[in-house]
C-alpha cells in the first residue's frame, strides 16, 4: 500500500514538472499565422478529410428534420446562431429545424443530448463541440445511422463530421485581436487571457494561434497568464477581478477568448475604476460590448455574423443531404451569403472577422 | 411480511411508477420502447448506477459522499496523465488511479471517523480539494489517444449487451447480496438507524465508515474508468454535477437520509425511473429543462406517496 502510494507521488510530481506551451491554453496542433503587414496567408489545399453517413437515405428535396446542438443554450451568441438556422429553415422550406443543448458548456451533458435525438430519428445535426475528441464517438455514431452531421463555431475531429463552417479563418481571428491589442497598449505590454476552457476547440484554437502570431510580429509582448471562465458570466467577472488585483500596474490589456469573457471582464475594469488603464480586446456580441464602447473603456470587438453562421450551416447542411455538396468541392451556394470558399478539406470559410468600435456598433443587434 | 406490508413498501410503489412511466413514455414516442433503445440507455445509466451502488451503503448509514463526482474526475486525469506522461502502460494506469479513487475515499471515512467532521462537511471539502488537484495535475489540458482495446470497455458490446452493463450487473448483485444477506449489512443498517446503540452493541463502527467510504472511492474510480473509455478522452471537468445524480437514483429508491433504511433493489428501481424519464421525454420532444422539472416532480412525488402509504412509526 505504502509502495503503490509512493509510487503515484512520484510519478505526480513528474508529471506536475513538464512544461506546456509558450501561452497557455493553447492547444498543440500546428500554427500557421499570417504576414505581420496584412498580406493574405497561403491556403494549401488539401484532400477531403470529413466523414460520411453510411446508408443515408435519398433526402433530395424531401422535407427533413435537423436539431442543432450549441455548447450550450441561453447565450447571446447562441441565440444569435440559433435565429441564423431559423431563418435559413425558414428561407429553404422544406426544414424542420430546432435548437436544444446544456444549459452549461458541458461535454457529458451534450453527448446525451445528442444520443437522444440520434435515436429519436432526425435527418441532420448540426453542432458546436464542447470537445473535439469527447463528441466524436457520438458522431460517428450518427454518421452511422445516416444522420447528415454538419458543424460550426467549435469543430471536432475532421472524420466525425462531414463538413465544418468555420467562422473565420484561426490565424485571421488571432491577427485582428493581436493587433487590436497591440494598437491600443503598444509593443511592451502586459496581457492575460479569459477563456472558456483549455481544450475548448475553437478558443484553444485562436489562443495557439494568437502566440505564434505574437512572437512573430510583436515578440515584446508580455503574457501573463490564461484562466478559465467556462461561458460562464460570474465566473468569468471573477476571474478577471482576480488577474487585475493580481498584477496590478503590470497588466495592460485583457483578451476576452468567449463571448460572455468579454462583456464581462469590461465590466470588472469598469468596476475596478480602471477603463482606459487596461484595453480590453475580445470576441463578443455587439450587444453585449455596447455600453463599454459608449463609455470608451472598449475601443473594439472582434467577431463575425453569428446569425449568418447559423444560416450558412443550415444551408450546408440542406445542400449536403440533397447531395448537391460532394468531397472534393471547391465552394458552396449559401442562400444569400453566396459562394463560400471551401478550405482546408473540409471547411467552409464564412468570411473575414468584423471588428465592431464606436463607429459602427450600434447599426447592430445581436 | 404480510401481503399489504409488501404492497405499501416504497419500492413496491415504485416500481409501480416506473412501470407507469414506461407505459406512457413508450406510447409517447415508437423509439423508446425499442432493444437498441433501451440497450443504450442501460450504457448510459452504468456510471452512475455503479456510484449509486456505493451510495446506498453511504446513505443507510446516515452519511452522504458529495466527493464522488470530484474522485471521478480526479482518477480519470491521474489515469490519463500517469499513461501519456509518465509512460505507463494502460493497465498500470488504470489500476493505479483505482487504488487512488480507494484512497480518495479512505480519506473522506478517516476524516469523518477520526476528526469527527459530519460527513456532508468532510466532503463537500474534498469536492472542491478533489476536482482542484484534477486541474492542477492537468493543467487543463486533456489526454487523448487512447489504444482501441481500452474502447471496448465503454463502447463494446458482450453478446450483444453493453460490456459496461455487464459490470453494473455484476457490481450490483454483489452489493445486494452484502447489503440484505451479510452481517456487514445488518451492521450497515444498525449504524444508520442508531450509530450510538451500534456502538455499545459492538459493531466496529468506526471500522464499517472506513470501509463504506473507501468502497464509495472505489466505485467512482470504476466508473471514471468506464466514462474516459466510452467518450474517449479524459478531462479534468468530468463528473461535474454527478453526485446530484446518484443522490437522487439512491434517495429516490427509497434509502433514507437520515439513516436505517434503504435496499440497492430500490437504488436500481430509481436509477432506472431516472434514466427512462430523462431519455423518453427527451425522446417525445420535451426539451432539456423541461426534463429536469419532471424529475424533480417525480421525486418530490415518488416520496410523498411512499410516505402516504408508510404505517406511522414504524422502522
Amino acid at each position: 500500500m505504502l509502495k503503490k502510494f509512493l509510487l503515484t507521488a512520484a510519478a505526480l510530481s513528474m508529471v506536475a514538472g513538464s512544461g506546456w506551451a509558450q501561452w497557455t491554453g493553447g492547444d498543440d496542433l500546428p500554427t500557421n499565422p499570417l504576414a505581420c503587414d496584412g498580406s493574405p496567408g497561403s491556403v494549401a489545399a488539401k484532400p477531403y478529410d470529413g466523414g460520411s453517413p453510411s446508408n443515408a437515405p435519398n433526402r433530395k428535396g424531401k422535407s427533413i428534420t435537423v436539431v442543432d446542438v450549441p455548447k450550450l443554450i441561453g447565450i447571446g451568441y447562441f441565440n444569435a446562431t440559433s435565429k441564423g438556422i431559423t431563418d435559413a429553415a425558414k428561407e429553404l422550406g422544406n426544414v424542420s429545424a430546432s435548437t436544444d443543448g446544456p444549459t452549461e458548456a458541458n461535454i457529458d451533458d451534450q453527448i446525451t443530448f445528442i444520443d437522444n435525438y440520434i435515436t429519436s430519428g432526425v435527418d441532420g445535426i448540426l453542432f458546436a463541440a464542447n470537445d473535439p475528441v469527447a463528441i466524436a464517438p457520438v458522431l460517428k455514431k450518427a454518421l452511422s445511422k445516416g444522420i447528415n452531421v454538419v458543424g460550426y463555431d467549435a469543430n471536432s475531429q475532421p472524420d466525425a463530421r462531414q463538413w465544418f463552417v468555420n467562422q473565420a479563418e484561426f490565424n485571421g481571428i488571432a491577427k485582428a485581436l493581436v493587433d487590436s491589442m497591440v494598437a491600443e497598449v503598444g509593443a511592451n505590454a502586459g496581457i492575460a487571457i479569459v477563456t472558456s476552457t483549455f481544450t475548448t476547440p475553437n478558443q484553444a484554437r485562436w489562443i495557439a494561434e494568437m502566440s505564434a502570431y505574437a512572437s512573430k510580429c510583436h515578440p515584446n509582448l508580455k503574457f501573463l497568464e490564461t484562466v478559465e471562465a467556462q461561458e460562464d458570466n460570474i465566473l468569468s467577472f471573477n476571474q478577471a477581478t482576480t488577474l487585475i488585483n493580481k498584477y496590478g500596474d503590470d497588466l495592460d490589456g485583457i483578451f476576452g477568448m468567449t463571448s460572455v469573457a468579454t462583456p464581462a471582464s469590461a465590466e470588472a475594469v469598469t468596476q475596478a475604476g480602471e477603463c482606459g488603464k487596461i484595453a480590453i480586446v475580445g470576441l463578443a456580441t455587439p450587444n453585449a460590448m455596447k455600453p463599454y464602447v459608449a463609455t470608451n473603456c472598449v475601443k473594439s470587438v472582434v467577431l463575425w455574423n453569428p446569425v449568418d453562421l447559423g444560416y450558412a450551416a443550415m444551408h450546408v447542411l440542406r445542400a449536403v443531404a440533397d447531395g448537391n455538396l460532394k468531397p472534393g468541392a471547391k465552394s458552396v451556394k449559401a442562400g444569400k451569403l453566396g459562394e463560400l470558399q471551401i478550405i482546408n478539406g473540409s471547411e467552409i470559410l464564412l468570411g473575414a472577422p468584423y471588428v465592431f468600435d464606436k463607429g459602427n456598433i450600434n447599426g447592430f443587434d445581436f | 411480511m404480510s401481503a399489504r406490508g409488501l404492497l405499501f413498501r416504497h419500492e413496491s410503489v415504485l416500481a409501480l411508477l416506473l412501470v407507469l412511466t414506461l407505459a406512457v413514455l413508450a406510447q409517447q414516442s415508437d423509439k423508446f420502447f425499442t432493444m437498441a433503445n433501451m440497450l443504450n440507455q442501460g450504457r448510459l445509466m452504468a456510471e452512475v448506477g455503479i456510484i449509486a451502488l456505493a451510495m446506498t451503503f453511504v446513505i443507510v448509514t446516515a452519511g452522504i459522499d458529495l466527493s464522488v463526482g470530484s474522485i471521478l474526475g480526479l482518477v480519470a486525469i491521474v489515469m490519463g496523465v500517469l499513461w501519456q506522461k509518465a509512460g505507463l502502460p494502460l493497465p498500470v494506469a488504470i489500476g493505479l488511479g483505482v487504488v487512488l479513487g480507494c484512497i480518495a475515499g479512505f480519506a473522506n471515512g478517516f476524516i469523518i471517523t477520526k476528526f469527527g467532521v459530519p460527513p456532508l462537511i468532510t466532503t463537500l471539502g474534498t469536492l472542491a480539494l478533489y476536482r482542484g488537484l484534477a486541474e492542477g495535475i492537468s493543467q487543463a489540458r486533456s489526454v487523448r489517444g487512447y489504444p482501441d482495446w481500452f474502447f471496448t470497455l465503454g463502447q463494446g458490446e458482450l453478446w450483444g449487451i453493453p460490456t459496461q452493463l455487464w459490470i453494473f450487473l455484476l457490481l450490483a448483485i454483489i452489493t445486494a447480496v452484502i447489503l440484505g444477506l451479510t452481517p456487514f449489512g445488518r451492521a450497515t443498517y444498525a449504524i444508520g438507524s442508531n450509530s450510538i446503540a451500534a456502538e455499545f452493541s459492538g459493531i466496529p463502527v468506526r471500522n464499517s465508515y472506513l470501509i463504506i467510504y473507501t468502497l464509495s472511492g472505489l466505485f467512482s474510480a470504476i466508473a471514471a474508468v468506464i466514462f474516459v473509455s466510452r467518450v474517449s478522452t479524459t478531462r479534468s471537468d468530468m463528473g461535474t454535477g454527478l453526485e446530484l445524480d446518484v443522490i437522487t437514483a439512491v434517495v429516490l429508491g427509497g434509502s433514507s437520509i437520515f439513516g436505517g433504511k434503504g435496499t440497492i433493489i430500490g437504488t436500481l428501481l430509481g436509477l432506472t425511473l431516472m434514466q427512462a424519464l430523462k431519455n423518453g421525454l427527451s425522446l417525445a420532444g420535451v426539451k432539456g429543462d423541461g426534463t429536469i422539472v419532471m424529475i424533480g416532480v417525480v421525486l418530490i412525488g415518488a416520496l410523498i406517496l411512499s410516505n402516504l402509504f408508510q404505517k406511522k412509526g414504524d422502522g
